[in-house]
């Protein structure tokens, strides 16, 4: 009797888990079945038949030859660089969570909050449109420095390659900090208020607190971020830098997400493009996998 | 404790119906095509619902109304058809054309479309996605009925013509091609040509109306225009040339789009990654040193050089650029259309306008009339039932009559134009486009732009002849708009060059390519080469914006031929070889018209 009132729960809870699960299959795993498309010469209108099945030709495709060998190093490059870009400096949201939390004027603390969370919710293509606007030859930067005399020809911003991979950085971070540190903001809350008074009683002043309670209390969180952007190494997204690109600097900003893009959607190369979207996918298992190794290593628990 | 319980509850039930909710969501998203129809469903029964009160307001009684769905490659408008267009083909034939527009939805919808086994009811494609989908089976053979359409009839031996070089034809009709003309494969009846150098009139009469030997001498004159007015009257930096790269690639071309029409100047026609020569007979790479592209390129390069490019020009896009064309920071045009934004009646008047000035040592390349048609195709889908099949192929029948080409291509009576006691058209509120004047009530009184023809293509081409009038169905040829548009600018263009047309000087003076009009299918890429393909654009377009921002010589060369490496390492020489076999059959046509 009691086993039979276990069962009937055991049920009732998987129905309510039900609705999850079929999201997950559809979301998440019905996609898969377009991995096949990579295992042909696939091209539009025609349906799939079986006489176009190639095997793994686009996989071979990809490296069969020295530039295209170095086409790919290049975009693995950018991906890696900039990825790791944002990893190096991966602590600036939660340092700046911290100082934000040691504003005491309230308002003004709200307002810098809302201030840089705010552009987290304009669209890239928003945020191209207001760059194109500041940093266009005839644009307000362009303008003052004209006009202050302190250049006589307008210097093309958005034309370069240069430092672009640190520019991209900064954009990112101008829309995303504010957003990150929400996260960090929770934790900070969450932090026992005694720990801080015993400090205090005990003589920290506002740097200690934060060095000796703040900081170790969030690190935890940050960690976990961490690991979880590191799994996901390879794909930095592609909006940002698809509305970024021009053929100026596109060598440096064509991550692997826009090339793939680049390719499926430029001009029709759906085969090569899935080719490349299945290796990233599997790479990045792998990397989920290693991360979580060495968190179970150096953490004493895996995150997954 | 109860408290706890029916808020867990409260909850749980929340989540449960957001997950329905997201389940609908998901259900539509997973297979794109009904989600999308869904959509489109939505606008159609907004539409259908102000339609409804239009007909009855108009004639009561009339049954439902029927929605065609229009995949139009051509049109820049999605959704249901609005305004006096609609009004009139309601009246007629009481169908809604609900528009789907690449353009507008993207590329995937072609995709999703297609795989999906309906495409619409009318399909309107690039000649080789058509025959693509003909050998997929989504074009319905209207063989059997097309002979019943007089309208349609009247243009049979073209529309046979094309059909007859679908893969594995037998005599079946699937298309019927789009601006036909029913003057000859080899006539020229325009009076200006799709690309030539257009330069400000009254900057060029200030200079003293010089001769212009060669690019070299272009570059001066138009530095020279430059020095002298740096900025337009609102004091915005003015620049030879002002470019923009998002047409790279599209319509058979490899390469920067601008520089792409610029070949022409030298008779020499981009086919994909093959030039064809002015001879009309030979291929050679794009790639070139020694053609057009690396010719045209440099010469962008040098007005660089000169300080004449807008810097802006690699980083806009369209509308940026059009924009500087409508405020005059450009003094040289080179597509006929694009004196559209920049010469009005008034800027004609004052000889402030935009006109073609010949450079001695260039020679023309044009297409001639579109007598077998432009290259897009019109056909009906293969899933439509019989009802709707027969109004489609009456509607495509008016079409092409003179009545429906009437108002395709001059618009209102009595409102774009009037008829004279002669016959003879005279053209009335010719701002009606630019400024969306409000048509007359019985058209349903909206703006004359917002209503429109969405569609944006024609069986028949504006140039040819309505035979109501024995004049072209465009204004822009009726005797009474050429006498309204003599204007002082013309007079001394014509005193200054010997011509009264541009394409009539060309004529004159030996430097026209005409090349004749065929209808040739073209194979589409394999797999393979659509890959190659896709590489070396990217490839050559980025390197040839570099290369017109370089500021010497040397470099450019060496950029050059690091570009010829990449390209060829990405199999540009598979791709060259596909592209003359595509491409030679056409040649050959044409050389036979000749």
């Amino acid at each position: 009797m009691k086993l039979d009132k276990k069962k009937i729960r055991g049920y009732r809870e998987f129905l309510y888990v039900l609705p999850f699960i079929i999201l997950v299959l559809i979301f998440a795993y019905y996609p898969l079945y377009g991995w096949v498309y990579a295992f042909y010469d696939y091209k539009p209108p025609a349906p799939l038949s079986p006489d176009q099945f190639v095997g793994f030709k686009w996989f071979h495709y990809m490296l069969d030859n020295e530039i295209k060998r170095k086409q790919i190093f290049q975009v693995l490059l950018n991906t890696f660089a900039i990825s790791g870009l944002s990893m190096l400096f991966s602590w600036f949201p939660m340092m700046f969570a911290v100082f934000l939390n040691e504003i005491q004027c309230q308002p003004f603390k709200k307002f810098v909050q809302t201030v840089t969370t705010l552009p987290n919710f304009i669209s890239w293509v928003l945020v191209y449109s207001i760059a194109f606007c500041v940093f266009n030859s005839t644009g307000v930067v362009n303008s003052v420095l004209m006009q202050l005399g302190i250049i006589d020809m307008p210097i093309m911003f958005l034309q370069s390659s240069e430092h672009i991979w640190f520019k991209m950085w900064l954009w990112l971070t101008w829309k995303n900090a504010g957003w990150a540190a929400i996260m960090y903001i929770a934790a900070i809350t969450g932090i026992d208020e005694e720990l801080i008074d015993a400090a205090r009683v005990d003589g920290a002043n506002r740097w200690k607190i934060i060095w000796h309670i703040t900081i170790p209390s969030i690190l935890p969180t940050y960690l976990v971020l961490l690991f979880l952007n590191m799994a996901n190494f390879l794909s930095n997204g592609m909006e940002q830098f698809f509305v970024f690109q021009n053929s100026f600097n596109v060598d440096y900003i064509q991550v692997l997400d826009l090339y793939v893009y680049n390719m499926a959607m430029g001009g029709g190369a759906y085969s090569l493009s899935t080719a490349i979207g299945v290796l990233k996918s599997v790479v990045s298992i792998i990397l989920l996998c290693v991360m979580n190794t060495i968190s179970k290593v150096t953490r004493g628990e895996g995150f997954i | 404790m109860k408290a706890k319980r029916i808020v867990s509850l409260l909850t749980a039930g929340a989540l449960v119906l957001g997950t329905i909710a997201g389940c609908g969501g998901a259900g539509g998203d997973a297979a794109t095509q009904p989600a999308d129809s869904g959509q489109t469903e939505a606008k159609a029964d907004t539409g259908s619902a102000d339609a409804k009160a239009d007909t009855a307001a108009a004639d009561a009684g009339s049954g439902d109304t029927m929605e065609i769905e229009v995949y139009d490659a051509a049109a820049n408008y999605q959704g249901l058809q609005t305004g006096w267009f609609d009004k009139v083909v309601k009246d007629r034939f009481n169908i809604d054309l609900n528009i789907i527009a690449p353009q507008v939805a993207g590329d995937a919808i072609y995709q999703t479309r297609t795989s999906a086994g309906n495409l619409g009811d009318i399909v309107l494609l690039d000649a080789v996605d058509f025959a693509d989908c003909v050998k997929a089976g989504l074009i319905k053979d209207i063989s059997a009925d097309i002979g019943n359409y007089s309208n349609l009839n009247g243009f049979i031996d073209q529309i046979k013509v094309y059909n007859s070089g679908l893969e594995g034809n037998n005599g079946e009709i699937y298309g019927i091609p789009t601006q036909m003309m029913n003057t000859s494969p080899t006539s020229y009846s325009q009076d200006v040509i799709y690309s030539s150098p257009l330069l400000r009139w009254d900057y060029y009469q200030e200079l003293g109306m010089p001769d212009i030997k060669d690019l070299d001498g272009l570059v001066d004159v138009l530095g020279q225009m430059q020095k002298a007015h740096p900025t337009n009257d609102a004091g915005d930096p003015c620049y030879a040339v002002s470019l923009w790269p998002d047409w790279d690639g599209n319509d058979n071309m490899l390469g920067i789009a601008n520089v792409v029409q610029l070949t022409t100047w030298y008779g020499e026609k981009i086919k994909d990654s093959a030039i064809l020569k002015a001879d009309g007979k030979t291929f050679t790479p794009i790639t070139d040193k020694t053609a057009t592209y690396y010719k045209m390129l440099k010469f962008l390069n040098s007005l660089y050089k000169a300080g004449l490019v807008d810097p802006d020009s690699g980083t806009q896009d369209w509308n940026a650029a059009c924009a500087k064309m409508s405020a005059g920071q450009v003094n040289m045009f080179w597509y006929s259309w694009q004196v559209g934004f920049w010469n009005s009646q008034e800027r004609l008047d004052n000889g402030t306008a935009m006109i073609f000035v010949p450079v001695d040592d260039q020679n023309y390349y044009a297409d001639a009339d579109p007598y077998y048609g432009s290259g897009r195709v019109f056909g009906i889908g293969s899933g439509v039932d019989d009802a709707k099949y027969k109004t489609i192929l009456e509607f495509l029948d008016w079409y092409a009559s003179p009545e429906g080409l009437e108002f395709e291509h001059a618009g209102i009576k009595d409102f774009n134009y009037t008829v004279g006691s002669d016959g003879k058209y005279t053209a009335i509120n010719d701002n009606a486009l630019m400024d969306n004047l409000n048509v007359p009530e019985e058209y349903g009184g909206a703006g004359y732009n917002d209503g429109n023809n969405q569609i944006n293509e024609w069986i028949v081409s504006a140039n040819a002849i309505n035979p109501n009038t024995n004049e072209t169905y465009a204004k822009d040829y009726w005797s009474s708009w050429k006498a309204s548009t003599l204007t002082q600018m013309k007079k001394d263009w014509a005193a200054r060059f010997g011509a009264a047309e541009p394409a009539e000087w060309m004529q004159k003076n030996n430097k026209l390519v005409i090349s004749p009009n065929v209808t040739v299918p073209l194979g589409s890429d394999t797999a393979d080469i659509s890959v190659v393909r896709n590489q070396c654009n990217k490839t050559l377009c980025d390197a040839s914006w570099k290369m017109i921002f370089v500021k010497d010589d040397a470099s450019f060369d060496s950029m050059w031929d690091e570009m010829t490496a990449t390209m060829d390492g990405q199999g540009f020489q598979d791709l060259y070889k596909f592209d003359v076999e595509k491409w030679q059959p056409q040649v050959d046509a044409k050389n036979a018209v000749k």
